[in-house]
């Protein structure tokens, strides 16, 4: 599971359980926070353009590939990101007319089984570019080393910077949806997609465009998030497993709902990998089967 | 619905069954290998199309039965010695089994997308916990030293450390599990499966408990899958975690789709031809560079096939689609119906609140039986609410519902079909792949609607005489072997009171069964509902005012939710709050 390997603090004895637990608290919201710009277009790609895309992690490591070479060029995470959104907008809009616009007609198994075939493609064409080691992407020198919060615990300063970070680009996410004119038809589409085609707008640009930002988003995550964890080939697949969970959580099409259903399992993650080692990765499942059972729908779903 | 495979298929099928028994004689111990492993991965996708192409359950969590199952042989298996495979594989069956009815009570409450996400977590739940855990050595796997014997009072009959043995004993278990779900799916028991892969809703209306029916369907895919799983762990002697994992789910459901789900022998040629792929991609010297990156190639080639062949490989052995018409068979006289009666049904204080809005307000009502009971109201008076609640579609927030006499309100709807209730739906509401003759098939098999019927048995006869019987009244007997995608308008609404008929429920709610229909046709229909009330009772909700004063013999006047008016059509005819809240113009130009 990417995200939150072994938290590097120092814990002071006396305090040592509840900085255990700040700890986890933030690199849960932290990690959280990525999940969501993961989730977010794949909720979207869902419940707008009905289409299951389980290439989607293929897009985050994507990001987190594009990192490694951008910031050896660059020597800045910052630029790689300012360079590396609209190569990975472009990559979207590609993918989406060269194979996705013809499934829009298809049933889900067709889906599956095209998106899979992509996610061979895209893993072996990884390993052809960039070999099969794992890397590591240095964190900026201005943002290394850690602070002290609440006089407790000190925690990673870049990773304070990452979230930071998602909360941008989840504000200025919200900002499209909420203030222009395309985001007007992603939230008619939200609440309903067959009005969207009764109301003869340009479904063709729309998906392209949803598509597109789906991909740029789960792609900055992957930037950003490189120095954190290490680049290596399967990057993408728990990050796409673990954004199907949110988004079935949050419940399908709703943005909404997959930042809450981010938040939580970034949590869940967070305080698993601490108390209960051996069944993290479960608990993260058990977490959204608990939730189906109680609401099919997932949280702010339509019922399914 | 799925019906033999056609002599040309069975032709092909048995040719190369026949071709794979003389395998071993000419390809090397490689060969006999992958040929196995193949076998092995067929049974494994046949199960999986069972839940995919029959039950329309997707399933992305299949390989997690195929993971049990080869785990259990591992556990099984004693250190020095053979495990007996007679014990052994069965075992490793009913754990596969019992843990999918487990697994299946949870994740067959919910459909679609999210049913596909459910099986996932739930695999992705057992691969983490072979994988973190060091249960039978963790992530790394484990061996299982000595490969099973099939032994019988301490004398060996079949050992399996011999690969030719091994190797017609996976075919043949291959070709058995092929002709048993091949089997099932022409009992009552997987024609109703494949009635719900179509029409869920329907299926429950007549009286199919369909969570039951999905949930068996679950239960025996896992259990064969976990077959599949022993029979894998002992080509290699050899589990992993990556058994339980998303991608051999993933893969398998490459394989059904690739061969054509549904039709339970593509997936094998599905199976065949992806491994096929593999391996030369993999080995074969022609393809040079591929070589090292096959799954490039492999993905590649898997995107050209979904947007060239969405059938699969069984779409090109597929049926043309014909328009046979049946002749006319001759008229049945024989009675088939006993002297059952209608039933009574009771109606008070029933209440449907929607958020703010009150669909049906404090109704009461009467209803006696072997009548034509017509319900009319302005749109959106609550009518449908009012049948959906009866029906069980929509539970009532308050009030009572009885039939002859006992409280049904409240209950599912399979529970109320079962009861006597039939109704039929505002828009068409059929199994549009299957043939007319066959949607009445599925009705009157909910006069039996256990989940455990394997054969027709002793209700065949009862069963088909119900269904001639309906066929002939709504005068549907000559487009008996059309599918019902296929007819007009009209006839769809007459097939499905030809279901009700079928089903043989007493009480009939019809939601508008006249719209679209031309004056003949109406005429027809309304003489026919006049007759079913010799020992149905019928309501109905119906705009066509002209039919249903003319055909009633009670109707009530639903306005806003409220009970406006209940009696017989002269009696609402003269009923002046009646005329003005609804009838209008019609209530003048009449008197």
């Amino acid at each position: 599971m990417a995200g939150t390997p072994v938290p590097a603090i120092i814990v002071s004895e006396q305090s040592a359980v509840m900085d255990l637990v700040l700890t986890q608290i933030f690199n849960g919201l932290q990690y959280g926070l990525l999940l969501f710009l993961a989730a977010s277009g794949l909720t979207l790609v869902l419940g707008i353009m009905g289409i299951i895309n389980l290439s989607h992690g293929s897009f985050y490591m994507l990001g987190a590939y594009l990192s490694l070479t951008l910031t050896s060029l660059t020597n800045d995470i910052f630029l790689s990101l300012a360079l590396g959104i609209p190569i990975a907008f472009l990559f979207g809009a590609a993918i989406e007319w060269l194979f996705i616009r013809h499934l829009y007609q298809r049933d889900h198994l067709q889906q599956v089984l095209l998106t899979f075939g992509l996610i061979l493609v895209f893993n072996e064409l990884q390993r052809i570019i960039w070999g099969t080691f794992p890397h590591s992407v240095p964190i900026p020198s201005y943002l290394s080393g850690s602070v002290k919060i609440f006089g407790l615990m000190s925690y990673p300063i870049y990773r304070i910077a990452v979230a930071g970070l998602c909360i941008v680009l989840a504000l200025a996410m919200m900002f499209v949806i909420q203030r222009t004119k395309i985001g007007r038809m992603i939230r008619a589409g939200e609440s309903n997609r067959e009005m969207v085609e009764v109301l003869g707008i340009d479904t063709q640009l729309l998906f392209r465009f949803v598509f597109a930002a789906g991909v740029t988003l789960a792609a900055a995550g992957g930037i950003i998030a490189a120095p954190i964890d290490s680049v290596y080939p399967g990057i993408g697949e728990s990050v796409l497993i673990t954004s199907l969970v949110v988004v079935v959580i949050g419940g399908i099409g709703s943005v909404r709902g997959a930042f809450v259903g981010a938040l939580l399992i970034g949590l869940a993650d967070a305080f698993g990998k601490v108390f209960f080692p051996q069944f993290a990765t479960g608990m993260v499942y058990a977490l959204m089967a608990a939730v189906l059972v109680a609401r099919p729908g997932g949280l702010f779903g339509r019922a399914a | 619905m799925l019906s033999l495979p056609r002599p040309l298929v069975a032709v092909l099928l048995i040719v190369l069954f026949v071709g794979m028994l003389l395998v071993p004689f000419f390809g090397g111990s490689y060969a006999i290998k992958f040929a196995t492993r193949v076998f092995v991965l067929a049974i494994f996708v046949v199960s999986l199309d069972f839940l995919i192409g029959i039950t329309g359950l997707v399933s992305f969590g299949h390989a997690m039965f195929f993971g049990l199952g080869a785990y259990s042989l591992y556990f099984i298996s004693p250190e020095t010695m053979a495990a007996n495979a007679l014990f052994a594989f069965p075992a490793a069956l009913l754990i596969a089994g019992a843990v999918a009815a487990i697994i299946g009570a949870i994740c067959v409450l919910t459909r679609g997308f999210y049913f596909i996400m459910v099986t996932l977590a739930f695999g992705q739940m057992l691969f983490s916990l072979f994988h973190t855990s060091r249960i039978a050595g963790g992530s790394d796997g484990a061996y299982i030293n000595i490969k099973p014997a099939i032994s019988m009072f301490g004398r060996t009959l079949l050992d399996f450390e011999n690969r030719f043995t091994f190797y017609y004993f996976c075919l043949a278990a291959l070709a058995a599990v092929y002709l048993l779900a091949l089997a099932l799916t022409r009992t009552p028991f997987g024609r109703v499966l494949q009635a719900i892969r179509w029409n869920e809703e329907r299926a429950g209306a007549l009286g199919f408990n369909t969570y039951a029916y999905k949930l068996l369907s679950f239960t025996f895919a896992g259990a064969i899958a976990g077959f599949a799983g022993v029979l894998f762990a002992t080509i290699d002697g050899y589990v992993a975690p990556d058994l339980f994992g998303w991608r051999q789910s993933g893969i398998a459901i490459m394989m059904v789709v690739l061969g054509g789900a549904g039709t339970l022998f593509g997936p094998i040629l599905g199976a065949l031809l992806y491994s096929l792929i593999e391996e030369v991609l993999k080995t074969a010297s022609w393809v040079g560079p591929i070589a090292s990156h096959w799954s490039l190639a492999l993905g590649l080639l898997l995107i050209g096939a979904v947007l060239t062949f969405p059938k699969g490989i069984a779409g090109l052995f597929g049926r043309k689609e014909g328009l046979k018409v049946s002749a006319d068979q001759p008229h049945i006289t024989r009675k088939v119906e006993d002297a059952r009666r209608g039933q009574q049904l009771e109606v008070s204080g029933l209440t449907r609140r929607f958020d703010g809005l009150v669909a049906v307000d404090n109704v009461s009502l009467n209803l006696a039986p072997n009548l034509v009971h017509g319900i009319i109201g302005p749109n959106g008076a609550g009518k449908t609410t009012f049948v959906n609640v009866l029906s069980g579609s929509m539970k009532p927030t308050a009030g009572n519902i009885r039939l002859d006499g006992e409280n049904i309100a409240g209950k599912p709807a399979y529970v109320i079909a079962r009861r006597g209730i039939g109704r039929s739906y505002q828009r068409t509401n059929i199994f549009l792949p299957f043939t007319v003759r066959e949607n009445c098939l599925i009705a009157a098999l909910a006069r039996h609607p256990s989940p455990w019927r394997l054969r027709s048995g002793i209700f065949v006869k009862q069963e088909s005489d119900a269904i001639a019987h309906a066929l002939n009244v709504t005068g549907l007997s000559t487009r008996a072997d059309i599918r019902a995608a296929h007819l007009s308008h009209g006839e769809q609404r007459q097939l499905e009171i030809a279901m009700l008929i079928a089903s043989g429920a007493r009480l009939l709610i019809l939601d508008e069964p006249l719209g679209g229909m031309g004056p003949e046709e109406t005429g027809r229909v309304m003489a026919l509902l006049r007759s079913l009330a010799a020992n149905h009772t019928v309501l109905l909700i119906e705009h066509d005012m002209d039919a249903i004063f003319g055909a009633a013999d009670t109707l009530t006047v639903l306005v806003e939710g409220r009970l406006l008016a209940h009696g017989k059509p002269e009696e609402i005819r003269r009923d002046l709050a009646v005329r003005e809240a609804y009838l209008g113009r019609w209530g003048e130009s009449a008197s």
